[in-house]
């Protein structure tokens, strides 16, 4: 092989890892930016649940009478309280994640009926997972990461004119518009890509590189969390302890809400037991490092303070500061916004990248008389699927949940069938298509899609516009459709008269 | 906390368009002729100093430790914002620095 320059081996690897990895790359950025408010979707997704000023003590003496009544026998209680972001009240009797959920009236501690739905959880599922098996998917997302970094740091390289070019956008002059498009949303957003894909990696850094746990706790990870970071003691399995009232919760929430501001959560592990705990858990987002796990546990029955929130050794608060950067919980809405917009424009980032790649190799092909080829097809097709069908897929989710019928049985695994459906159905029509066709068509139906979400809600919802939050979400939605609605223009012009000339265009804005 | 967020958000925008006014290439894309040294120096430095104050509101936003962080996604969107804006409204995307410190001056009033 012949020796090349730096330039040039750098160019050769982010264009070929761009590729190949920008696919996975993108779903995983655009459900991570959906992510950044799932409570909020979570929120949306069950509009039974209403938002109502409820002292939380109040909430949480229903949520204990209403399991009193009902699970009494159960080995553990865990009540999710209302919170600014997600106003219901949850109640679970066993294990947190996999018990018996229902949903109450905060107000009157009455059941409510609520359509089972995947949620904007299932979105930050996908993107840490692209909904492999869980370890599986961690290792590719780790992977995609990984080779993401040498992917921004090439980019870097190859840019010749990063400083001269800083503020440079030439729209309508083809190639030379996406690569502007490209290295100006690359560019100016290094700081949040870096930071993102870094952290992102730091996460599980512990299963990428487990021979520290390996060698000093045998693998066990628990063990691990319990020394290096204090959690909380817990019981496991069933108790054997004297019968003994549960302690109220009240007094003790009082205590647990002045010492680490709003509370989310509580669970109760033996509850009715002499040896019964209560684990106060708080609304992060009050420092930057993620405060998940330090919590405050009180005696179930004397209502003693048995562990307070723990002080965090300076090598885990290192740890949970990369954390804590990665999930944005901290720093309220503000931050939020900004996270979700940086996400959307790193996503439209990798896209332009993508559509760069073809839109480079078109022309040639085209006067080789190539551009029918197979791997080419392959590729403007996967693109059109990855970036044009996952969008339409995603906002689908959001009309699938207000669909499909309330009481249907396994509800949540039914939208997530079809939200796979709906994007297997856009890879085969963005390879049937024409690939202009395609994007317009995929790109026009997510538009129409988004502007209408507000409407669907009116024909399906008994108070559709009552509530701030879903209210948000949709006007939030609206705006995006409109962005997609004029991309979609932009590509029916571009169909409809092709490109104009080279000089032609250079000179019209040589002017500027 | 918004005020100061709004505030950090202006003046971040406010950076960006001195520093994009600062160089030639920019300046003539919107005023049709070349600026004077002594201007283009002006905007510059004016531009680097609304960075600066919108450092400063970032952290009374969010404090020490997350102000940093919020300043740097206030800066990059902000700048990403007047890159897209520029070549389709050149005027427009300079009327919003004025605009929007108007904004934020009547909602500090109100508020």
């Amino acid at each position: 092989m012949k020796k090349q320059t730096l330039t040039q081996a750098m160019a050769w690897l982010h264009t070929w890892s761009g590729l190949l990895f920008g696919w996975p790359l993108f779903a995983i950025f655009l459900t991570g930016s959906l992510a950044v408010f799932d409570q909020e979707i979570d929120h949306w997704m069950q509009p039974e649940v209403q938002r109502q000023d409820v002292p939380v003590a109040l909430a949480a003496e229903h949520a204990v009478a209403y399991l009193q009544r009902h699970h009494a026998d159960a080995g553990a209680w865990n009540i999710a309280l209302p919170s600014e972001r997600d106003p219901g009240l949850r109640v679970t009797a066993g294990d947190r994640r996999r018990g018996i959920s229902t949903d109450l009236d905060p107000r009157t501690g009455e059941p409510l009926k609520v359509r089972e739905a995947a949620g904007g959880s299932f979105f930050f599922h996908f993107h840490y997972t692209l909904n492999l098996p869980r370890q599986i998917g961690i290792w590719v997302v780790g992977l995609v990461a990984l080779v993401t970094l040498a992917t921004l740091v090439s980019g870097i390289i190859i840019h010749k004119k990063l400083f001269k070019e800083f503020f440079t956008f030439r729209p309508n002059k083809g190639q030379r518009s996406w690569l502007d498009f490209h290295n100006a949303s690359g560019v100016l957003l290094m700081p949040f890509h870096l930071m993102i894909v870094y952290t992102g990696l730091v996460i599980f850094g512990l299963i990428y590189l487990p021979a520290a746990l390996h060698a000093l706790y045998d693998g066990d990870f628990e063990a691990f969390y319990q020394e290096a970071i204090g959690e909380a003691p817990h019981h496991h399995g069933p108790s054997r302890a004297p019968l003994a009232t549960l302690v109220a919760l009240g007094p003790l929430l009082a205590q647990a809400e002045e010492r680490m501001g709003p509370l989310s959560a509580v669970s109760i592990s033996h509850p009715g037991r002499s040896d019964a705990l209560v684990e106060v858990r708080r609304v992060l987002g009050n420092r930057i490092a993620l405060s998940k796990g330090h919590n405050m546990v009180f005696d179930g029955v004397s209502g003693k303070l048995l562990a307070g929130p723990p002080e965090l050794r300076p090598s885990v608060l290192t740890q949970r500061v990369m954390f804590g950067l990665h999930f944005a919980q901290f720093g309220g809405y503000p931050m939020r916004w900004l996270y979700f917009f940086c996400g959307l424009v790193g996503s439209a980032m990798i896209a332009s990248g993508l559509v760069l790649f073809t839109v480079k190799r078109r022309r040639k092909y085209l006067v080789e008389g190539r551009a029918g080829d197979f791997g080419h097809r392959l590729i403007e097709g996967l693109n059109v699927a990855v970036i044009a069908g996952l969008t339409l897929a995603c906002i689908g989710l959001f009309w699938i949940n207000r669909v499909l019928p309330v009481e249907l049985a396994q509800r949540a695994g039914w939208e997530l069938r079809l939200f796979f459906a709906l994007w297997a159905l856009t890879l085969l029509h963005g390879w049937w298509r024409p690939h202009l066709q395609a994007w317009r068509e995929q790109l026009g139906l997510a538009a129409l899609l988004c502007l209408g979400l507000p409407l669907l809600s009116a024909l399906t919802v008994d108070h559709p516009w009552d509530d701030r939050t879903r209210l948000l979400l949709e006007a939030t939605s609206v705006i995006c459709g409109a962005l997609l609605a004029w991309t979609t223009w932009r590509i029916g012009r571009r169909a409809e008269q092709p490109a104009p000339r080279r000089h032609k265009a250079s000179a019209a804005l040589e002017v500027n | 906390m918004l005020s100061a967020f709004f505030g950090g958000l202006v003046l971040a925008y406010a950076g960006m368009v001195g520093l994009c006014q600062g160089l030639e290439r920019h300046y003539k894309q919107v005023w049709q002729r070349l600026p004077a040294p002594v201007l283009r120096r002006g905007l510059r430095l004016a531009g680097w100093a609304s960075l600066a104050a919108s450092f400063a509101a970032s952290v009374a936003a969010w404090g020490w430790a997350m102000g940093p962080v919020g300043w740097f996604g206030l800066i990059s969107l902000a700048g990403f914002a007047l890159v897209m804006l520029l070549p389709y409204a050149p005027r427009l995307s300079l009327l919003l620095v004025p605009a929007g410190a108007f904004a934020w001056g009547l909602a500090w009033l109100i508020a």
